[in-house]
């Protein structure tokens, strides 16, 4: 009898290391930025308030730009002091909405909200447009300053 | 130009190399982008895409973290995290630039008195560096009054230091001012410029503002060390001011209860265990680009690093 649950005790174990071998997703942080918290949402309440949507709080809390193969997740933590360490690979699982990172040091997963969530070619589009935008202002800038200096 | 953090930057071959050398001669500093029109209205433009910076580290103890290896941070440049790095070497400083910078208002002067006797004592044991240049300034009243420049070891406090008068106002940041601007007339890239602020943190006269106090420490690329004499258990806005002044210029926050000896061991262990690291400019955005710099494995790790700089440089 207690070979038989000593057996199924193991076989339960290693089924749930495996599921959540299964659903552990790895990617890189590419962005970080102190940024407005998000207070949590608390739907009664926010109807009660006349709030909508996402409320935010006067503190600054950490987001990150996670990219995976396929899609990019923009994530915020709960507090000013919830970092991550910035390795090349973080392993991080979806949890009822939540993205769960798991952190060395930690005994337990650390929590994050998902802020934004986009496909990785949209992303990336994106970024080009950006970046093209800040290279036509600083060539801006500099042509600026040659005709300044070229009048004097 | 470089010191505790160092923003420089290697320019991209752009340009012939005549235009290059006539631009260099004319520039102060190397600049991040500079273009130059001709007489037959041809524009030349260089660009530069590297970063350099410096930076000290201490682990959890606060103790100085000697063997770092690049694989041990991430650098966050304005929001964008960077891995890989140009280069990464410990910083060949081999002069120290120190301003004893004293704040000498009625209320600090007993205790302050017999501190900076301390660090001048230390100072004239220390052996640790190959080269150095101490001086001391005090404030009180309407504005700074240097000391000694240069070579203070024999310094006589009790001869030199000003006579205290009850109700003196205090300008802590235009004295931080005129201290970065004494330490930004060396334009040695082997010196590093410490400024260390023995204050309890209070400005009540200063013309200009802590953000002016900042902006020219990172100008001069010194670091500030503080030393907070403000009562324990140091939680007021003097506090908050010191630790801001020392966190932005990449220096070090201690209290007075530290002790002088613990401030200039700091100082020369950061010394001798700065490291330099290159980096491709990640973002061509013009303005203040925010610094960070953060572990990648353990989060004990404290960067000492300036908070920043101006990208084009503006300097």
């Amino acid at each position: 009898m207690k070979h038989s649950l000593l057996l199924v005790f193991l076989l339960c174990t290693a089924s749930i290391s495996l599921s959540q071998d299964r659903s552990r997703q790895e990617g890189t942080i590419t962005r970080m930025r102190m940024t407005d918290c998000i207070a949590a949402q608390h739907p009664l309440m926010d109807a009660l308030s006349g709030n909508r949507g996402v409320m935010m709080s006067a503190e600054l809390c950490p987001e990150y730009v996670l990219v995976t193969n396929s899609v990019v997740y923009v994530i915020v933590g709960k507090g000013s002091d919830q970092l991550v360490p910035l390795a090349e690979t973080t392993f991080f699982r979806m949890q009822h909405n939540e993205l769960l990172i798991r952190i060395d040091d930690a005994k337990h997963e650390s929590r994050f909200r998902v802020k934004q969530m986009l496909l990785r070619p949209e992303w990336e589009r994106g970024q080009q447009i950006m970046e093209a935008a800040a290279s036509t202002t600083l060539r801006q800038q500099v042509d600026g300053v040659v005709l300044v200096n070229a009048r004097q | 130009m470089a010191d505790v953090c160092r923003v420089g930057s290697l320019l991209r071959t752009l340009l012939p190399s005549f235009l290059f050398a006539f631009l260099a001669a004319v520039l102060p500093f190397p600049a991040p982008a500079q273009t130059a029109e001709t007489p037959t209205g041809l524009t030349f433009r260089s660009n530069v895409n590297e970063v350099r910076i410096s930076f000290s580290t201490t682990d959890r103890q606060d103790r100085v973290v000697a063997s770092l290896r690049p694989s041990d941070f991430a650098i966050v440049d304005e929001d964008h995290v960077v891995r890989d790095f140009r280069s990464f070497t410990l910083s060949d400083y081999t002069r120290l630039d120190v301003v004893l910078l004293v704040d000498a208002s009625d209320s600090l002067q007993p205790h302050l008195k017999q501190e900076i006797s301390n660090v001048l004592h230390v100072i004239g044991q220390s052996t640790g560096v190959p080269e150095d240049s101490f001086s001391v300034v005090s404030f009180r009243g309407l504005k700074p009054k240097v000391l000694c420049q240069g070579n203070c070891r024999a310094l006589d406090l009790g001869a030199q230091f000003p006579a205290v008068s009850a109700g003196g106002t205090t300008p802590l940041y235009d004295s931080i001012v005129f201290s970065a601007r004494m330490l930004g007339q060396t334009h040695d890239i082997h010196t590093r410029k410490i400024l260390v602020v023995f204050s309890d943190g209070a400005d009540t006269i200063s013309l200009a503002s802590l953000n002016d106090a900042i902006d020219s420490t990172l100008h001069a690329d010194a670091a500030i060390y503080s030393v907070d004499f403000s009562k324990a258990p140091h939680y007021g806005q003097g506090t908050a001011t010191l630790r801001h002044l020392a966190a932005t210029s990449g220096g070090r926050y201690f209290t007075a209860e530290a002790g002088a000896d613990l401030v200039l061991n700091a100082i020369l262990e950061d010394f001798h265990a700065t490291y330099t690291v290159a980096y491709k400019l990640p973002s061509s955005a013009v303005g203040f680009h925010l610094l960070r710099i953060l572990p990648t494995h353990d989060l004990g790790l404290q960067f000492h690093c300036r908070r920043g700089y101006y990208f084009p440089n503006q300097y």
